[in-house]
């Protein structure tokens, strides 16, 4: 009999790189995922562009007539406007003169003065207001995917539990309601019939903006509300889609054959089943984050609260292009690096991915 | 079909529950057709009514019966999805098909675009279309644009899906059988395709109403045309939940509650049906 | 031999270790409004005696699988176990798996009954490392210090010419081959008195095939399990199996020892069984058995196989045949070859 049964070390992935040298899996994996995320950010603002120049009316003059109808303004100053917006808007020289001083325009950063608070730079607006965005965000996001997964899965595993099972029409009630209406309900409920936490401002009018202790409790009181309306919606989501996938592992050959051989059910539940789970639970994350980040520009809106989706929203009302764009194209970066950092996490969690 | 819809009708409390409640949203548009007021006029009725007998939802500070005016939005809100859902099927279809049964460099190159218009935040990008189109911007033009940016999730689906298909083996002895590339996607494949197109054409309309409402409150739509998220924007402007007029904006609220909770649980049940392991799952499973 | 393998039992040398009695397992469906009963296994009653490899032949849906998943007790809706009894010398009360409390059954599994699942491909958790495999598998049963495992285990990968290295590694980074052997090492270090086999070499190519079966019968030698070897390929019992099953449809049909199966088959379906099997020299043109396997959710009166068989007769429509001893350690379940095979 032939004696195959001696193997040397199991398959071991990897990847040669263009120099020939050998580069492990991982590094080619990460490659990719830049390669598409320099791809995201580039249709995303290319977009822009195309919108901007598709229109047929004159952004610049809109815009100075916008700003200049709420009240007097120094003529010198709507000339500087006039100016920075030609420049950002691109309108000098022929169309790939105008596509590059774009380009050269994002890359610096530079969206020129903001209208609304002129001479404001539109960057420093948005640095000042992205914080509290990045924060609302971030808690609300943590807090919704773990709690809505671990609440699912139990839901997909004890199958029989009722409370699990109440929890899961609640869900069911919670997810397709879209964000604005949840933050109307919450307003309504906790500004008019029940008013027991600020439902405007991102910290008491006060207060000045430094870490006492009065300040920080006075943020977190504020964005209750807030991060209220998206962790409900997100737990709701979250929960019903790793239930789903916790319904399908349970009747995966390895997770039955753990059970057939007496291992310990939480231990099961652990390392069997949620475990399993968590990779694409996590795509899942990724492929939301944009929604996710649509509905904090709305709840932002609705309870005053001074991050970038409000900046947003009073940009075009009152005309700033500048702002807009500037927003526009913050947003499109903020959410791509957010889908990169999932994805790069991804091998950590699924080795099976380094060998395609 | 038929035997399918009244089988989930009757066993499924699922889709009992979302037909009962996209049902009575449908009623309700379908009333539109008798209201006695024209949709856009203002000051029709006294303002600021409270809900009686006579404006069985009150009436709004700008003159308007609010029953009358919520058909109207429910129709109009009904006819975007639909229309959304209809034209991103198209561009779904097309372009997951393409990339499932082309594969090759055509496959990638189309996943990495698909994959792109799935991370973009979309709500920034439209408020940049309203930005830029202010009063131009009618509710066909934004169906459309929204279509534009709204395939990507569902062409993935259609494309495991072509995949699949082209992998089994009937799709091979249809081939050496004789059948014509077109005879087979027609013939072969196309029961199979439907039943997805069919339950993500509901999540698509709830994806898309759902943007439209989150516009039009902020005021980024044609303002004219009543929609439910119109309404509530002008219950907004008229500072409706100060002054006391709960009744604008409670009513469009639920109805667009009712609306997504039930085109929701349709297409989960629907799903549900379509797919054979769920079914299995119905009958208990682990612990 | 035997007394290392049962630890607290010192049971009677003549128990069989497996003792199944009047079996019968149905699928239970009520789904939109249309129920189904679907007889998977219908009174089957055999015994596995200590120390031998028991095979269970049939094709597929005769209940073999279905069997086996009862038997370890894999019993979940709409699996349902709906009379008889299945005994193991160690677990001689309740009747079942199914029926012990927890804590009995955590004590089985594994350490007195293991499974080696169908289909290797995917029976081992592929975010896991080996190592944590036998770590959930074994350990609980085993102890001891993990230097100890650990050395434990290396050995016991040696019987299987398994390099330590595996350990290390995800199920996809390893063979099928690899796998599956690593599969039998993971089923065998407890030491268990019956290991319960469905298909264990199905997805394997021939020589492969060969390899693994001798590593079960040499395991099997070397710690005194018993086996229950369950596959459709008659090729494989005759190679390491002791005693033949024959099932169709739900029932046991047929049962001696594997080679008076071979020499002497008399159940007709089990004659064509064996006829139908290629050997060297013999170029008869083989025959087809006409109809097919019977729907078990409405299977046919009487006997199961009447409706094929050559030498039905007008009892075979009417009562069921009981499997009954008709040559020394030799039993059918037929009327046309045992006329007193009343039920």
């Amino acid at each position: 009999m032939a004696d195959l049964g001696q193997p040397i070390m199991p398959v071991r992935t990897s990847w040669t790189g263009i120099l020939g040298t050998p580069v492990s899996g991982y590094l080619a994996y990460v490659g990719r995922r830049l390669a598409q995320f320099v791809l995201v950010v580039f249709i995303g603002i290319n977009l822009t562009y195309v919108i901007t120049h598709a229109s047929p009316i004159d952004p610049v003059e809109q815009s100075i007539s916008v700003v200049t109808s709420f009240g007097n303004t120094a003529p010198d100053a709507i000339e500087q406007m006039r100016t920075a917006l030609r420049d950002l808007y691109g309108l000098g020289g022929s169309p790939i003169e105008q596509y590059l001083a774009f380009w050269k325009r994002i890359l610096r950063a530079d969206f020129g003065p903001s209208m609304s608070a002129f001479p404001t730079p539109v960057t420093t607006l948005i640095g000042r207001a992205l914080p509290w965005t990045a924060g609302l965000l971030a808690v609300s996001t943590i807090v919704a995917w773990g709690l809505g997964s671990l609440l699912g899965g139990l839901a997909g595993y004890y199958q029989k539990s009722r409370g699990l099972k109440l929890m899961g029409v609640i869900a069911m009630v919670l997810h397709p309601i879209p964000y604005y209406i949840l933050a109307l309900v919450l307003m309504i409920v906790f500004g008019f019939l029940w008013p027991v936490l600020p439902i405007t401002g991102g910290s008491a009018m006060n207060l000045p903006q430094t870490l006492t202790f009065d300040f920080v409790t006075s943020v977190l009181q504020h964005a209750i509300l807030p991060a209220l309306s998206l962790i409900l919606i997100g737990v709701g989501s979250w929960f019903l889609g790793m239930r789903s996938l916790v319904s399908n592992l349970v009747n995966e050959d390895f997770v039955v054959y753990a059970e057939l051989a007496g291992v310990r059910p939480w231990r099961v539940l652990s390392f069997y089943v949620m475990r399993n789970a968590l990779a694409p639970q996590l795509t899942g994350l990724a492929i939301s984050l944009g929604g996710i980040f649509n509905g904090a520009v709305v709840t932002e809106k609705v309870f005053g609260y001074p991050g970038v989706g409000s900046l947003l929203v009073d940009a075009v009302y009152a005309g700033d292009y500048g702002l807009v764009l500037g927003v526009t194209t913050v947003s499109i970066l903020g959410v791509s690096v957010g889908v990169l950092v999932i994805d790069l996490l991804y091998p950590l969690l699924d080795p099976r991915v380094k060998v395609s | 079909m038929t035997a399918i819809l009244r089988d989930l009708l009757r066993h499924n409390t699922e889709f009992r529950t979302g037909a009962v409640l996209v049902g009575i949203v449908l009623l309700l548009s379908a009333m539109a057709s008798f209201s006695p007021y024209p949709p856009q006029d203002v000051f029709v009725v006294p303002p600021d009514v409270p809900p009686s007998l006579t404006y069985w939802f009150g009436t709004t500070s700008r003159g308007q019966d609010v029953f009358w005016q919520l058909s109207f939005a429910i129709r109009n809100t009904l006819l975007f999805g639909c229309t959304v859902a209809l034209i991103s099927r198209l561009l779904a279809l097309v372009i997951g098909l393409l990339s499932g049964y082309r594969g090759g460099w055509i496959d990638r190159a189309l996943m990495s675009v698909n994959d792109t218009f799935i991370v973009i935040p979309l709500l920034p990008i439209l408020v940049l279309f309203y930005f830029v189109m202010r009063d131009r911007m009618s509710w066909l033009l934004l169906a459309s644009i929204m279509a534009c940016l709204g395939w990507a999730y569902d062409a993935r689906l259609i494309r495991s899906v072509a995949m699949s298909l082209k992998a089994r083996e009937f799709t091979q002895s249809s081939l050496f059988s004789g059948m014509s590339t077109r005879e087979i996607l027609v013939q072969e494949h196309l029961p199979y395709v439907m039943p997805i197109v069919f339950s993500t054409s509901m999540n698509n309309m709830v994806w898309s109403i759902g943007l439209e409402v989150t516009l039009a409150v902020l005021g980024f739509t044609d303002i004219n045309t009543p929609t439910i998220g119109g309404m509530i924007y002008w219950a907004n402007q008229h500072t409706a939940m100060v002054a006391g007029v709960w009744w604008w904006i409670a009513f469009p609220t639920i109805a667009v509650i009712m609306t997504f909770i039930g085109l929701f649980l349709l297409a989960v049940s629907m799903n549900d049906y379509i797919d054979p392991r769920s079914r299995l799952h119905s009958f208990g499973g682990a612990s | 031999m035997l007394a290392e393998t049962t630890q607290g039992y010192l049971p009677d040398e003549a128990l069989p270790i497996l003792s199944v009695h009047d079996l019968q397992a149905h699928f239970r469906t009520d789904r939109f409004g249309v129920k189904r009963d679907v007889k998977a296994v219908d009174g089957i009653s055999f015994a596995v005696r200590r120390g031998e490899i028991y095979g269970l032949a049939g094709e597929s849906s005769s209940g073999k699988t279905t069997l086996i998943k009862t038997i370890a007790g894999a019993v979940r809706p709409p699996l349902e176990v709906v009379g008889g009894r299945v005994d193991f010398a160690f677990l001689p009360s309740y009747g079942g798996l199914h029926r012990a409390p927890a804590a009995e059954v955590a004590r089985i599994r594994w350490r007195h009954l293991s499974y080696i699942m169908q289909g290797s491909m995917n029976v081992l958790n592929p975010l896991r490392r080996l190592w944590a495999s036998f770590v959930d598998f074994a350990y609980p049963h085993i102890g001891g210090s993990r230097k100890q495992f650990e050395q434990e285990v290396v050995a016991h990968l040696a019987r299987l010419r398994l390099d330590p290295s595996v350990l290390a590694a995800y199920p996809h980074e390893l063979s099928g081959g690899m796998r599956q052997r690593a599969t039998i090492a993971l089923a065998t270090i407890c030491r268990p008195d019956l290991i319960l086999a469905d298909e264990p070499t199905n997805a394997l190519d021939v020589v492969v095939q060969k390899e693994v079966l001798g590593m079960i019968s040499g395991i099997q030698r070397e710690i005194g399990s018993s086996v229950l070897l369950v596959t459709h390929d008659l090729g494989v019992h005759a190679h390491v199996t002791g005693r033949l099953g024959i099932m169709y449809a739900g029932r046991l049909i047929e049962e001696a020892a594997t080679a008076e199966i071979f020499r002497n088959p008399l159940h007709p379906y089990t004659r064509h069984l064996i006829s139908s099997l290629p050997r060297i020299g013999d170029d008869v043109p083989r025959q087809g058995l006409e109809g097919a396997p019977p729907n078990l959710a409405d299977p046919p009166p009487g006997c199961r196989f009447h409706p094929r068989c050559p030498l039905a007769m007008e009892i075979c429509r009417c009562q069921v045949p009981a499997t009954l001893e008709t040559a020394p350690a030799h039993r059918v379940a037929c009327f046309a070859v045992n006329r007193s095979a009343q039920p």
